[in-house]
């Protein structure tokens, strides 16, 4: 590598001798030749491949190589573009992990639907058959239905709903990349991890989403200002979730969903936002009216009945 | 001594298999144990471990619960568990929540402190105290970042102010392990070195029981 850069380097200085000579000679024939150089590098495709590769190839050996295979062969690809990562990435998966992998993945500017699943499997199978088949809706499997059937709730889910982008919401606090690799290879299209956890188990947790080719999911409960934990990260995950607990909700009403936060993350950082806690129309709304990207909703589906295709219904109505 | 496991179901049976039948080993199911295979996973050890120790048998579901205390803490008693944690850094109202929770369906309350700077304040917020306090330092953080350490100091601080048992989770040597119970811990939560080493399962386990001996002797 050093030998061809002095080997560029002696050309470029050679060229400009040979501009200086032609210039000195007659300044109008200088000028033309320095055009038409400038014109051909222009042109060229090959030239500008080089320097970029030349560049791109630095980055990735600044990289952890120690990290997966899987990862270390992932191009360094710009973070704004969802898709560029998600291509990358699957393509490696394939070869590495040999699971089944989940392609759908949330697209720039929707807005989509949580149904959160936390019941009994019974009633998440009941609950799923009244729920049409929307790309705008997101099933979730619930923390409580994760710790009470295993990965197993995860794979029923994605049995039934083969089209479907299935959150595992696993809260993980502590061993993040066993906990991810669970979920990923139980078919789940991303994973959450609690804002409020140490700072190394975050990190790990976003790397081994990218590895597994999953979208990592940050739940900010109880965080008190999320942009402070973003800061200290390495990388930025895919989705920040506002929470406001199932339990505050019940026993302080005085808590609110903090709606202003939403812009000020999406504003900061190249990032979609989810808003938990908000079960009524009303706040869904208000929600969607401050730009967040994804709502989740979950009481009135812990069981199911004729009600539940209706109101998912009129949720889609006003996300749309 | 509580011992953690963390691998597939067929390697735990084989592991609580070898393991001494001694009422002072609590069996832990793992966080990504419990997540994996949900209740029927506890619901096997308990059964196991039962069948060893008898009626004495302790089982604790690391369930690190966040959110919902209700459904989770009686998903662990239905399974059978003897105590579950609870995160406390979770919001106030849900370890409330969970404390009284555990007290009805009479099971033991852990919060586990992990990543709380001062355990002391989260205490005071609380209604009631749990059974026992979990200080414990990640394993991510554990690999990641060398310099962070348990704080022994706050066991005895814990202690002197209120009647709960202190569990210790995060360290992995004897060395740890003796420090732990020097400090005036109940419980020190050990899993790394079985999770390593699963054939080894019984005389780690006899080795760490044999070291801790004497700090039982001197508090009874």
């Amino acid at each position: 590598m050093a030998k061809k850069g002095t080997e560029k380097f002696n050309l470029i200085i050679n060229g400009i001798i040979f501009l200086f000579f032609l210039f000195s000679i007659n300044t109008l024939l200088g000028f033309a030749v320095l055009v038409i150089l400038i014109f051909i590098m222009m042109k060229s495709p090959g030239i500008k491949n080089k320097t970029i590769s030349y560049f791109s190839s630095g980055n990735v050996a600044g990289l952890d190589l120690k990290k997966l295979v899987a990862q270390a062969t992932v191009p360094q690809a710009s973070r704004n573009s969802l898709e560029e990562i998600d291509r990358a990435t699957s393509a490696n998966i394939i070869t590495a992990f040999n699971a089944p992998r989940r392609t759908k993945k949330l697209e720039k500017n929707k807005k989509y639907l949580q149904v959160a699943l936390n019941g009994t499997l019974a009633e998440a199978r009941e609950v799923l058959g009244t729920i049409s088949q929307s790309e705008k809706i997101i099933i979730e499997a619930g923390t409580p239905l994760i710790k009470t059937f295993g990965t197993d709730a995860i794979r029923e889910i994605s049995y039934l709903r083969p089209a479907s982008y299935i959150v595992a919401d696993i809260k993980t606090a502590d061993l993040a990349e066993r906990e991810v690799a669970m979920v990923a290879n139980a078919g789940a299209s991303a994973a959450t991890c609690l804002g409020v956890a140490p700072i190394e188990t975050i990190n790990d947790f976003i790397s081994a989403c990218s590895t597994y080719g999953i979208d990592s999911m940050i739940d900010m409960m109880n965080v008190e200002n999320p942009l402070l934990v973003l800061k200290r990260i390495k990388a930025m995950p895919d989705v920040v979730i506002l929470h406001r607990g199932v339990d505050e909700t019940e026993f302080s009403k005085g808590k609110m969903i903090p709606y202003y936060q939403i812009k000020q993350l999406k504003g900061a950082y190249n990032i979609k936002v989810s808003v938990a806690g908000g079960d009524t129309l009303r706040e869904v709304q208000s929600a969607i009216f401050n730009d967040a990207d994804i709502v989740v909703v979950w009481k009135n589906f812990t069981r199911s009945d004729k009600k539940t295709g209706n109101i998912i219904s009129g949720f889609l109505k006003i996300i749309r | 001594m509580q011992i953690a496991f963390n691998r597939s179901i067929s390697e735990v049976e084989n592991m609580v298999n070898r393991l001494p039948g001694s009422d002072r080993i609590l069996i832990e199911a793992g966080t990504p144990f419990v997540k994996q295979y949900g209740q029927y996973g506890i619901s096997r050890l308990v059964s196991l471990w039962r069948n060893k120790v008898g009626e004495k048998a302790y089982i604790v579901a690391d369930l690190k619960c966040m959110d919902r205390g209700l459904t989770e803490v009686r998903m662990a008693a239905n399974a059978g568990a003897s105590a579950a944690t609870c995160l406390g850094f979770a919001p106030t109202e849900t370890i409330d929540e969970f404390i009284s929770n555990c007290q009805n369906s009479s099971i033991d309350s852990m919060v586990d402190m992990m990543n709380v700077e001062f355990p002391f304040e989260v205490l005071q917020k609380l209604k009631k105290i749990p059974d026992i306090v979990v200080l414990h330092r990640g394993v991510d953080e554990r690999v990641n970042n060398k310099e962070k350490a348990i704080p022994y100091y706050d066991i005895n601080r814990i202690k002197g102010a209120y009647n709960s048992f202190i569990s210790v989770a995060g360290g992995e040597t004897i060395k740890e392990i003796n420090r732990t119970f020097f400090n005036g811990a109940d419980i020190a939560v050990v899993w790394q070195a079985f999770f390593d080493d699963p054939g080894n399962t019984g005389e780690l386990a006899e080795t760490f029981l044999k070291s801790i001996k004497g700090y039982g002797k001197k508090r009874n």
